[in-house]
């Protein structure tokens, strides 16, 4: 059961990115107001806006939070060409007591010559590295190598993809079994130029990245990746956002010593959604990577979950403007949605109209039944899942429903 | 606008009003639904939203275009532009008020008949009206009319013309002279007028664009293009300018107007409609013919008219308001980006608002965070407990429930870690039941043996049935039965400590299962404990367990009738009993009592019925195949056995793996499958053989858990699972990272400072208590020169860092109190790592509650604040 609740944003255009640090106590969003925002949470609960600054001349696209061990640092990339990293430093009179905290550039990445599309860093493994994509095909990665002194950043990889790079993901796993590994995505949408993720493996000898793997069954544009945390796991997963969700499992081969070349990563596709309907534009995994958001254009964020067998479904779909949604149960007996009031008042209109095309697919009925019981081993759940509906089934359910009675609107609409 | 293509006008001051143009205008009121439902004649728009028929008007036929006016007054006045190039000034069901009365019904009429195809209203001087109509010989086709004017002199002679009209018209009603006559000897397809300056008029020209100053009508701007259809102007960016030819849409800057500054990848289909987004910067919709969805072209960068190369990001999306095909839209002017649309079919009205791209975030603590268009969202997962319970819960909200409950910190009674992880996992009971068997037996053994065995035990009964020696079979009598049964029972030490480890007899020599027995029946195991009870041959026992199974409270009274079938047992090959029971019990829906009657049922040493019967708890299985397997069955059973629970992830398994590298795999299994890492990592720290941890995807799975910990901000739990780690794995003992050392000999204080010092040392530092150890504490022990004074009492700092309590001594142990450890602590060295001034702990932490700067005086140092983690407060309580 997910209850939404508003946050009055105040960025004066479309906020393109939002990110957690962490601890999941700051977040910052970036706009195309050309501003990052810095949110932190306070002990009730509350998010409150401590730093609000124009980063760019441009629309910001991405930003994104360094390991807390390498201080309070954020990254932002732009339309304008450029990234950006910032540090949090201690405010020359007492900001913190007015709930305000102060950002300073600390560097400015200048190497692209077209718009940049993401940044994110590496895993903290690899000590304070930053990487960037641009729109030009070119991915980019940083490094600091004195984690005190953020004015310096060294480029020390250019990496090529021939293809407009729209977003980039590292592999997370700090095993020294994998070595770094990124994906990257392009939003070229002509669906000739083949697969559009590439996989980069460094390799140990050549200190080079070099490909480890194109996804050629992803033909079309890709708006977002992301890998998920990998927990220990023997494998890699990957979500990706094109015209539907995907999720890949990469699994190393277990590699003999001899052998230099890059990683051989046997590829499965483990589910495809195209509840969206049409483009998906982002997805996340939750700290452990059992759950995935998705959002697309049909205007909703979907929660996908998978149950042992590793098949995934649907299990909440939650409507872009915060209105009514369903717990994986599909039985709203505690609707208890919250629509701030800040939107209630501002948008009123458009809260009580949005729903016009957005149904909840029905849900599969709790799984009561298959809780296995007391020391049932789960061979006897194999049973039970394969007598479940299986994933094409799924995706052909309606995405109409005439009656209305899955969705009781609270009260609170069109006050 | 011929009757099979609709069009959809918002009027431009009612937030709730449009109207649909085909063959008649009809007028609509949108409303929510509760409050129309009620009404006949209400057309549903969306979930929310319908609509009312307000008001219909058929006075004007051949309908080519329509442009509602700008103004609020008089509201609801529509031009109309017909296939007789005539306009037509028309109202739709208000009450006339003067204003309205003498413009509705007039009619502007050019001098030669030909289609009107556009028309636009001045947005500033609304009076001006302008059309566009086909090419005429060398005829003007832009005409702009005044609606305000008089007839004009030739009124009567143009109406003499227009008799074709239906309408019986007041001759006064009737201009003919327009103000303006521009476009000459050209056709004109579109219009608008330029928002940057009301005397521009655009106009889409056949194969040019032009742009036409009312102050000088001799002069226009022109482009030669084929895109002259549709032309619109940017509300938000007043040089921008969109048109289309076909498929294809070009944008336009005025300031650079010789060619588009792009255009958008084309359609197959022709464009029928193209509209910017009133509400929201540099969104165009465009819709072709025969489509049931409409594009959307997200431009987010303004053109700059310098020569700026880069091409401005443009992001394409579609929407699907509906299956059926769309006849027209139309964006409302006020509500963020909403729209209606129409289908091309029987008018079916849809209502609909289009999200702005969502980008979302999970935090480390299961929330998520959207931003859609300008707004936040953070939805958290309500923890709501009893509604949901059906909904299994993401095993990231397990493991942080877990942590706190100190799941796996019970190295004692091990078995009870399950109850601390919410005692509903069968898995997790089966895992801490065995680890705790495990550590059972290697006590015991270690009594016995001195320890050599120990590692045998965690080994898993895979190992130990393997090495099995000195098997004896023998041959029990059934009790209760007078027969000489012939099922044979092996014997042996390892088979005996394998069903310790499965947990049927606890420590001694004979097998005497009536401990587990009982303990099976005070948990309401009732088919359980019957099965195990008839496998030790006992059927008087297993009789007897089933029959109180059911007369216990909400006991199944069907044990009774399992009771009589069992009681009919015959070891007669060939009889009816045995035929029935071989056939019937598959229909048992209990897996025991169906393993009961398939043990009775088989013949010696062929019991698949029982060991492949995988609803059947592992340790039940492996603790029946110890007693009736031979050594050559047995460890092909349990291999084989071990194989499919470390392919299915099964903690179950353990049992048979133990704490091994087979362990491990199986671990591994568990983990990729569930994500798991804490139950991976307590459940790896709790043998003692130090072997499993040096495997690499241990440590993995520890440092994987160690970060979640940190990530949660459970820094006690991190702090406490590292204690545990370093007892069980030495090396893992971080090293210390800060030695205090003496100013003047640098020596470490804390060397050498053997003596506990004395309770009363708080006063000491103050020189109150006369204590003898005063010159030691507040000195270093090593060459007896003062340490450092404390920056707030300016007293030397006296406690040294390495005292901490229960070291002391055994009667001072007993007042150390909760405060006191606290007191201590408050003792401790502080110090800034950066201006490197500090004090006493709880000096320097109540200072920096109401201060930032340093207490030094002249030092500006924000010590407190260099460090944000340090103001984060932990999550989770020591």
């Amino acid at each position: 059961m997910f209850v939404a609740r508003s946050i009055a944003a105040d960025h004066k255009d479309l906020i393109h990115d939002v990110s957690y640090d962490f601890h999941g106590r700051r977040m910052a969003t970036c706009s195309s107001d050309q501003s990052v925002k810095v949110w932190d949470k306070s002990e009730n609960g509350e998010w409150h806006c401590t730093a609000s600054w124009k980063t760019h001349s441009g629309s910001v696209w991405r930003v994104t939070w360094a390991h807390p061990e390498f201080g309070q640092v954020l990254a932002s990339c732009s339309f304008d060409r450029t990234a950006a990293v910032w540090e949090e430093i201690v405010g020359e009179s007492n900001d913190k007591q007015r709930g305000l905290s102060h950002w300073i550039k600390r560097t400015t990445l200048v190497d692209s010559r077209t718009s940049v599309t993401d940044v994110k860093f590496a895993p903290k493994h690899m000590g304070l590295m930053l990487t960037t994509c641009s729109a030009d095909g070119v991915v980019r990665i940083y490094e600091a190598p004195d984690v005190m002194n953020l004015s310096q950043w060294s480029l020390q990889h250019e990496i090529s993809c021939k293809l407009s790079c729209s977003c980039i993901s590292w592999n997370p796993s700090s095993s020294r079994a994998h070595p770094p590994m990124f994906a990257v995505g392009s939003d070229d949408s002509n669906v000739n130029y083949g697969g559009k993720v590439q996989i980069y493996e460094y390799n140990e000898n050549t200190r080079k990245y070099a490909k480890a793997e194109t996804l050629m069954s992803v033909a079309d544009a890709v708006h977002d990746i992301a890998f998920a945390p990998n927990l220990g796991r023997s494998f890699h997963v990957l979500a990706i956002a094109t015209k539907d969700v995907r999720i890949f499992k990469l699994v190393p081969m277990r590699k003999e010593s001899t052998s230099t070349g890059p990683t051989k990563l046997e590829v499965q596709i483990v589910a495809q959604f195209d509840n969206h309907n049409s483009q998906v534009w982002r997805v996340s995994w939750n700290i452990t990577s059992t759950l995935l958001a998705s959002s697309g254009d049909d205007g909703c964020v979907r929660l996908w979950k998978a149950n042992y067998m590793d098949n995934w479904k649907c299990t909440g779909i939650l409507k872009g403007d915060g209105s009514p949604l369903t717990g994986s149960s599909g039985q709203p007996t505690a609707m208890s949605t919250v629509v701030g009031s800040s939107v209630q008042t501002s948008q009123n209109t458009q809260n009580g109209m949005s729903a016009g095309r957005y149904f909840l697919p029905p849900l599969d009925p709790p799984r009561a039944g298959t809780r296995y019981g007391h020391l049932l081993p789960p061979s006897s759940l194999i049973e039970h899942c394969d007598a479940e509906p299986i994933q094409p089934q799924q995706q052909a359910l309606p995405h109409r429903i005439s009656s209305r009675p899955l969705l009781p609107l609270p009260e609170a609409e069109g006050q | 606008m011929s009757g099979s293509k609709p069009d959809i006008l918002w009027s431009p001051h009612h937030p709730d009003r449009y109207v649909i143009c085909d063959s008649e205008l009809g007028l609509y009121r949108i409303g929510p639904v509760g409050n129309s439902e009620t009404k006949a004649g209400t057309l549903p728009l969306s979930e929310e939203t319908a609509a009312t028929l307000l008001a219909i008007n058929s006075d004007t036929p051949y309908m080519k275009c329509v442009a509602w006016y700008p103004k609020h007054e008089p509201e609801c006045l529509l031009a109309v532009g017909q296939a007789n190039g005539r306009v037509v000034l028309t109202s739709l069901g208000q009450s006339h008020n003067s204003t309205c009365k003498e413009l509705v019904g007039k009619e502007f009429v050019p001098k030669h008949a030909r289609q009107c195809n556009t028309l636009a209203w001045n947005p500033v001087d609304s009076n001006l009206l302008a059309a566009g109509l086909d090419k005429h010989r060398a005829d003007f086709s832009v005409l702009i009319w005044d609606i305000s004017s008089k007839y004009s002199p030739e009124a009567s002679v143009s109406s003499e013309k227009i008799r074709l009209s239906s309408v019986d018209l007041d001759s006064s009603s009737v201009v003919t002279k327009p103000l303006y006559e521009l476009g000459q000897n050209d056709a004109c397809l579109s219009l608008c007028w330029l928002l940057r300056d009301p005397k521009l008029l655009l106009a889409g020209m056949h194969r040019n664009l032009a742009i036409f100053d009312l102050r000088n009508t001799s002069q226009k701007t022109f482009v030669n293009t084929k895109a002259i259809q549709g032309v619109t102007v940017d509300p938000h960016f007043h040089d921008r300018v969109a048109s289309f030819y076909e498929g294809q849409v070009a944008i336009w800057d005025l300031r650079k107007f010789e060619k588009p500054v792009l255009t958008l990848s084309e359609q197959p289909k022709p464009l029928i409609k193209v509209a910017w987004c009133p509400t929201r910067n540099g969104l165009l919709a465009t819709l072709t013919r025969d489509s049931n969805i409409i594009r959307l072209y997200d431009m987010q960068h303004t053109p700059t008219p310098i020569g700026d190369e880069t091409e401005p990001t443009i992001i394409e999306r579609s929407v699907q308001p509906y299956e059926s095909q769309i006849g027209s839209f139309a964006w409302h002017p006020s509500s963020q980006n909403r729209m209606v649309v129409v289908s091309a079919a029987n008018r079916v009205m849809t209502d609909f608002t289009v999200f702005e791209r969502i980008s979302l975030a999970w935090s480390s603590t299961t929330s998520l965070m959207w931003a859609c268009g300008r707004h936040l969202y953070d939805c958290v997962e309500d923890g709501a407990e009893g509604v949901d319970s059906v909904i299994e819960k993401d095993i990231a909200t397990k493991m942080r429930q877990r942590a706190q409950s100190r799941y796996g910190h019970d190295t004692v009674q091990v078995w009870k870690n399950h109850l601390l992880a919410g005692g509903s996992d069968p898995q997790l009971k089966s895992l801490w039941y065995d680890l705790f068997y495990m550590k059972q037996c290697a006590e015991d053994i270690e009594l016995k043996l001195q320890g050599n065995k120990q590692s045998v035990v965690y080994s898993g009964i895979k190992n130990i049935v393997k090495t099995t020696s000195g098997t004896t079979e023998s041959r029990r009598c059934w009790s209760g039965s007078e027969r000489q049964s012939d099922v044979p029972r092996y014997h042996s030490e390892e088979r005996c400590l394998s069903l310790r480890l499965c947990g049927w007899i606890s420590r001694g020599p004979d097998i005497d299962v009536e401990v587990f027995l009982r303990s099976l029946e005070q948990e309401r195991e009732w088919e359980r404990a019957s099965a195990v009870a008839l496998f030790n041959l006992d059927i008087r026992r297993a009789i007897q367990i089933l029959n109180k199974g059911a007369t216990a409270e909400k006991g199944d009274l069907n044990l009774n009738v399992v009771a009589m079938a069992l009681s009919g047992y015959t070891d007669e090959k060939s009889s009816l009993w045995r035929e029935m029971c071989s056939s019937l019990r598959l229909q048992l829906k209990n897996p025991y009592l169906c393993v009961m009657f398939a043990f009775l049922t088989s013949e010696p040493g062929a019991y698949d019925g029982v060991l492949y019967e995988s609803s059947v708890a592992v340790r039940d299985r492996v603790a029946f195949a110890c007693m009736f397997l031979s050594d050559a069955q047995l460890p092909r059973y349990i291999d084989k056995l071990t194989n499919e629970m470390k392919e299915a992830g099964n903690l179950e398994g353990i049992l048979l793996t133990g704490l091994t590298k087979d362990g491990v795999d199986l671990m591994e299994s568990y983990v990729d499958l569930t994500g798991d890492v804490q139950t991976a990592s307590f459940s790896m720290l709790k043998g003692s053989p130090g072997e499993v941890l040096k495997d690499p995807r241990v440590q993995c799975w520890i440092e994987n858990y160690r970060n979640l910990l940190d990530a949660w901000r459970f820094w006690h739990k991190r702090a406490e699972f590292d204690i545990h780690r370093g007892k069980l794995d030495p090396s893992s003992k971080p090293l210390a990272q800060v030695f205090v050392s003496c100013n003047f000999c640098g020596k470490s204080i804390s060397y050498s400072c053997s003596v506990m010092p004395h309770q009363g040392r708080g006063f000491s530092q103050y020189g109150v208590s006369g204590s003898p150890t005063k010159s030691k504490v507040t000195s270093c022990p090593g060459c007896r020169k003062p340490l450092p004074r404390c920056a707030l009492c300016l007293m030397n700092m006296g406690t040294p860092v390495s005292n901490c309590p229960g070291t002391g001594k055994s009667d001072e142990r007993l007042d150390l109190t909760r405060e006191n450890k606290l007191a201590q602590f408050n003792n401790w060295f502080t110090w800034c790592h950066n201006c490197r001034h500090g004090g006493h702990a709880g000096h320097m932490l109540s200072w920096f509650k109401e201060h930032t700067e340093c207490p030094v005086s002249g030092c500006t140092c924000k010590c407190m604040q260099l460090d944000t983690t340090g103001n984060l407060v932990p999550s989770d309580s020591s």
